[in-house]
């Protein structure tokens, strides 16, 4: 495993959670907004230890 | 995790959750990276979507009175070389995920092949069926799919009078079958004057068969459905203006135990402009990733005939799907951007605006014959004062 990086959750604009499978119209997680300040604080430390963990690759033309 | 670089940063796919994160560029330095060019001097490049909705046939023989691309029995299908060289224009621009639709998806036989020709490019894939003779061998088809929705609007009656005809039943095994699987499924609810009043059993019950999650749409009038009987079918202006407090009361109710999702879709956020809580704090909604109208901003369709579209409801752009990497240059899709970046009254000064970006255009141009404000958004019905409950 890679040193940790600092990821900090003031550097986190938005969090898009689960992948949606609808082929139509794009969807959002919606009752998240409505979860307990609790639930939501631990949905966004999960992504930031994710963050600090997960190999990065770069996507599109910049991708590497 | 694969990053995308935006002029405010980037968009992070993460790869050990299901999750797409918006890091400012302080969190893309702290993760050892450079934004290059993308954040040279006051960069407005456009940004690529980061969803793409593929057509994959334009066959079904389901009949759906509503469907929006008004499929048929003898619709035509592209070739796999056809789709691969798309999913190839995906991976060059940097998107994210696939929703591969039709049509009836299933009705083709390589459905494995793509959605290992996806993950190959690094491409998320999941599927949209309508659930109608999935066999277990097509099940075994789908087992690369990160997740299929079953489009199921409710039980007997109710799912006949969204699509004409009642095939819940064949829906509902469909759920089973895939959950059976260990695939993660989902529903996809059309919302229509009749569906809406039995949501929380139509939840329920797709919850029962081992849905994870179900994705609420608005009916829209595109394909088939963009007739009279639109105006018929669609939500009234009560039931639009009650979305806010439904929503509410399934995240304490078929949500409450953590494994059950509820999604709204593009075309439902203006209703939540109704909702005087979720009003006051839009920092929220753009803080869960909730995406109003994206057409041809972070979503796009390819059309059965490898074009371009803002959304899969939307006239097709003159762009090929192959040239996807052109999307700034292509004048149709930037006047759907331009429209969202300098919006008209009411939605100017709307508190969601910003992630609304001014309701459902489709519905606008059947409507009211413009590309304007969403007619039906509670917000702009007040501003008008053009509606009657």
């Amino acid at each position: 495993m890679s040193e940790e990086r600092e990821i900090k959750e003031e550097q986190l604009r938005a969090v898009r959670t689960g992948h949606g499978a609808n082929c139509s119209s794009i969807g959002s997680v919606i009752n998240t907004l409505f979860a307990t300040a609790t639930v939501g604080a631990a949905v966004f430390a999960a992504v930031v230890a994710a963050l600090k963990r997960e190999q990065v690759k770069v996507a599109g033309k910049d991708r590497t | 995790m694969i990053v995308r670089y935006e002029s405010w940063g980037a968009w992070v796919k993460l790869e050990t959750q299901a999750a797409i994160v918006a890091l400012d560029r302080d969190g893309v330095r702290a993760l050892g990276l450079d934004g290059g060019r993308a954040w040279d001097g006051e960069s407005t490049r456009e940004s690529a979507p980061i969803e793409v909705h593929m057509a994959v046939t334009a066959r079904c023989g389901a009949g759906c009175e509503g469907c929006y691309i008004d499929a048929r029995p003898d619709g035509i299908e592209p070739p796999r070389e056809a789709l691969e060289r798309e999913l190839d224009a995906l991976a060059d621009a940097g998107v994210f995920t696939v929703a591969f639709g039709g049509g009836e998806p299933t009705t083709r036989d390589d459905l494995d092949v793509l959605a290992e020709a996806a993950m190959a490019r690094g491409i998320t894939p999941v599927l949209t069926t309508s659930g109608l003779g999935l066999t277990d061998a097509r099940v075994e088809k789908l087992r690369r799919f990160a997740q299929v929705n079953v489009s199921y609007d409710g039980p007997g009656e109710t799912y006949a009078m969204v699509r004409g005809f009642d095939a819940s039943a064949a829906a509902e095994r469909a759920i089973e079958r895939l959950a059976a699987a260990g695939i993660r499924v989902g529903a996809n609810v059309v919302l229509t004057r009749a569906s809406f009043p039995r949501l929380d059993e139509t939840l329920a019950r797709a919850k029962s068969l081992g849905a994870c999650e179900a994705q609420l749409l608005r009916y829209k009038p595109a394909g088939r459905a963009a007739s009279i009987e639109y105006l018929a079918r669609r939500l009234s202006s009560e039931q639009a203006r009650s979305l806010g407090p439904t929503l509410r009361r399934l995240a304490t109710t078929v949500c409450a135990a953590g494994d059950f999702n509820v999604r709204i879709d593009c075309a439902l956020v203006p209703f939540l402009s109704a909702d005087e809580t979720i009003a006051k704090d839009p920092d929220a909604l753009a803080r869960w990733g909730i995406f109003g109208c994206e057409a041809a901003g972070a979503l796009a369709a390819f059309t059965v005939d490898g074009r371009v579209a803002p959304c899969s409801f939307a006239r097709s752009s003159g762009l090929h799907a192959t040239s996807l990497g052109s999307h700034a240059g292509d004048p149709e899709l930037a006047r759907w951007r331009a429209h969202v970046a300098a919006p008209p009254e009411p939605c100017a000064s709307c508190s969601l605006r910003a992630v609304c970006k001014g309701g459902c255009k489709v519905v606008a141009s059947f409507v009211k014959g413009v590309h304007g404000p969403d007619p039906e958004c509670p917000r702009v019905v007040a501003a008008a004062g053009e509606r009657a409950a």
